[in-house]
């Protein structure tokens, strides 16, 4: 896998953290998904490898399907403001990945750039998540870590189990499609789809 | 195969099976096939029980099963609380109406969700293979961050989004903590996540040890390690009641063991004591942040919430230490900590219907206004707080004193302190709750309290017998199993 296709997956990454438009993000993370899965399929040696590649396709396109759905049935009248701008978030963002990548030595991966690709998607992820008051983004940041460890198990030196690959996939599906069904009661509940609604709940 | 893999697949089968008949039986029919397979279930994760106690020396080690005495201990657990949350489930369902589905489909949704999370948690124990346990732990979040927010209520939604999204994301770090493992282990494909192959890895000492730090602080977070904690005090005080007692008696050790084989597969690589000291810093932070808590009037499944991280943290301390008594404590704490759990949170289903407002403020004189529900909640919160001849009191003591067994003696100190200010603060809650100022109350009849009544009075007799198990129990075959572990 060239480098400037990991860079691709990175800038992608990079993309839905800032983006202020749910409907962006979720074309920013498909994109990304399926960019793996033409790596996937590129590098496929058996049948086990294109059943893997397979699984990930089947992921990107569920995914993708029920957050479009998503975000069709529950428009805001005003988008949810992140609680940091854009540049902020995207500072924070890449300061974490570094700081990741500096303590992180070495992960194993066929190559150095692959495992700063890994370690900076991990790291918007989970800046993503943590940034982003939307519910939506929440989730896709969730999706952002596994596409990060997706690109991880493609790069793994012997390749990753098929048995596993496939089990993550599934698991990322049954976890959006209850993410799904939460965001919808939580929009209908509470009458916005901002986390900062979600504060009852304090000690 | 042998005659333990028989029981172990039947028993991951029948509740799976259980979960499409539920999906699929006429509505009429499902609180009795509910029932119907509960029995079966646990009398087959009690039969593995026996089984794998009773061949400790050989325990069933392959790639994709595992059947030992950890294994097996927990099985029983998860089997005998899977039970009692069905048996229990009737009176919350009948006590009201609000779900995140149409009310035609709610018994049905409820019931078949919660098989679903009781199948996958059987399998947890039982699963030979680190790759395949990550995927059945995210798999349980799927489909108990469901049953966490099934009442559909602002904040059981608040409590099911805060589990789902912290859960996941700390699992995604584990993940990347297995990926790494993964990476500097010679087997290719699944069997080279085999618990036997982790002990293989050969990247060198550092990566290893960033990639088990990556693994237990990504489990932490579903064990409720401090201080990725965060979600716990909130699902488990506004999931339905049968349902926090299945997240606290059994999610959270079954995740735990998870952990505990992690650290005993991999301390030949990155060190025995830095494997020790990382969960040894969990289990001391788990417990210094839920002591204040326990300190604090808190409604009532809000302080066994407090309560559950207090007690993960001392289940991990003892993981730790690794002595022979420090593990002998280990298994009568994850059994003691289950059967009083598990009491409490179903006695909150009384508990509510007796006192609506139960859910948001500290209850006081339970034992005055309901002298039955109070006798519950006292013997739930006595034998929580490790106030003797509660088993936790002896499980605590053995693990402290394993702590300086092994070596550890200001992490051992330190522990003996913080449950000792733990104790004092459940102390004063067991006495305002069953003994202090009774405000007026509904009275006449309350929902479930009969089936809780009965089942206080099976947990006084499984307590009782845990502390006689827990006199014979170091030094036994057993714990050198648990020693040993899959090694």
């Amino acid at each position: 896998m060239s480098s400037a296709l990991i860079w691709t997956l990175v800038g992608l990454g990079l993309g839905v953290l800032v983006v202020r438009r749910r409907s962006l993000a979720v074309a920013l993370v498909t994109a990304q998904a399926l960019v793996l899965v033409g790596v996937a399929l590129d590098e496929a040696e058996s049948g086990g490898d294109v059943l893997a590649a397979g699984a990930l396709a089947v992921r990107a396109i569920v995914l993708a399907g029920l957050f479009l759905l998503l975000v069709s049935r529950t428009r805001a009248v005003r988008p949810v403001r992140a609680r940091v701008a854009p540049l902020a978030r995207a500072g924070v963002a890449v300061a974490f990945a570094l700081a990741l990548t500096w303590l992180v030595p070495a992960i194993g991966l066929v190559s150095r750039d692959a495992e700063r690709g890994v370690l900076a998607l991990v790291a918007f992820g989970i800046s993503t998540a943590a940034l982003r008051r939307a519910t939506l983004f929440q989730i896709i940041g969730i999706v952002l870590v596994e596409n990060a460890l997706a690109l991880a198990a493609l790069q793994l030196p012997g390749g990753a189990s098929v048995a596993i690959e496939l089990g993550v996939a599934l698991d990322l599906i049954l976890v959006t499609v209850v993410a799904v069904v939460f965001y919808e009661r939580i929009f209908a509940a509470f009458g916005t789809a901002d986390s900062a609604a979600l504060r009852a709940l304090r000690d | 195969m042998t005659s333990r893999e028989y029981p172990a697949l039947a028993l991951i089968a029948l509740p799976a099976l259980a979960t499409v008949l539920l999906l699929f039986a006429p509505t009429s029919l499902v609180q009795g096939l509910a029932r119907l397979a509960a029995l079966p279930t646990a009398a087959l994760a009690l039969t593995l029980t026996v089984l794998a106690l009773h061949a400790s020396a050989e325990p069933v080690i392959g790639d994709w099963l595992v059947v030992d005495v950890a294994g097996g201990l927990l099985v029983g657990v998860i089997g005998v609380v899977g039970l009692a949350s069905v048996l229990v489930s009737p009176a919350y369902l009948g006590a009201g109406t609000d779900s995140l589905v149409s009310p035609e489909r709610r018994q049905r949704i409820y019931y078949a969700t919660l098989y679903l999370f009781w199948a996958i948690l059987l399998a947890v124990p039982l699963v030979g293979n680190l790759g395949a346990a990550w995927l059945l732990v995210e798999a349980t979040t799927a489909a108990s961050a469901l049953l966490v927010g099934f009442s559909g209520h602002a904040r059981a939604l608040e409590a099911g989004w805060k589990y789902l999204v912290l859960t996941s994301l700390g699992l995604g770090v584990a993940l990347l903590g297995i990926v790494m493992l993964a990476a500097g282990i010679p087997t290719a494909g699944l069997g080279g996540l085999s618990w036997q192959a982790l002990s293989t890895y050969s990247s060198g000492s550092e990566t290893a040890l960033i990639a088990y730090l990556l693994l237990l602080a990504g489990l932490a977070a579903k064990i409720g390690w401090a201080p990725v904690h965060n979600w716990l005090p909130d699902a488990h005080s506004e999931a339905p009641p049968p349902v926090s007692a299945l997240l606290s008696a059994a999610l959270l050790p079954a995740v735990l063991l998870v952990a505990w084989r992690s650290q005993h597969a991999l301390a030949p690589v990155v060190g025995e004591h830095t494997a020790q000291t990382v969960l040894i810093v969990f289990g001391l932070a788990s417990l210094t942040v839920a002591v204040p808590f326990l300190w604090r009037s808190l409604p009532w499944k809000r302080l066994l919430a407090y309560s559950s991280l207090e007690h993960m943290g001392v289940i991990a301390l003892g993981i730790a230490f690794g002595t022979p008594l420090a593990l002998a404590g280990v298994a009568i704490h994850i059994v003691a900590h289950a059967v009083a759990k598990a009491l409490g949170f179903y006695a909150a289903t009384p508990l509510l219907s007796h006192d609506p407002l139960a859910g948001e403020h500290a209850v006081t004189g339970i034992g005055r206004s309901k002298p039955a529900l109070g006798t519950t909640m006292g013997i739930s919160l006595a034998a929580l707080a490790g106030l003797p001849p509660s088993p936790l009191f002896v499980s605590e003591v053995l693990i402290v004193a394993g702590g300086f067994q092994a070596g550890h003696p200001w992490a051992a100190s330190a522990t003996a302190l913080l449950l000792a200010l733990g104790f004092l603060g459940l102390a004063h809650a067991l006495i305002e709750t069953t003994a202090g100022d009774s405000p007026p109350r509904r009275q006449g009849s309350i929902a479930g309290l009969r089936g809780v009544t009965a089942l206080t009075c099976v947990s006084v007799v499984l307590l009782l017998s845990l502390v006689a198990a827990a006199v014979v129990l170091p030094g036994s075959d057993l714990v050198d199993a648990l020693v040993r572990g899959l090694s």
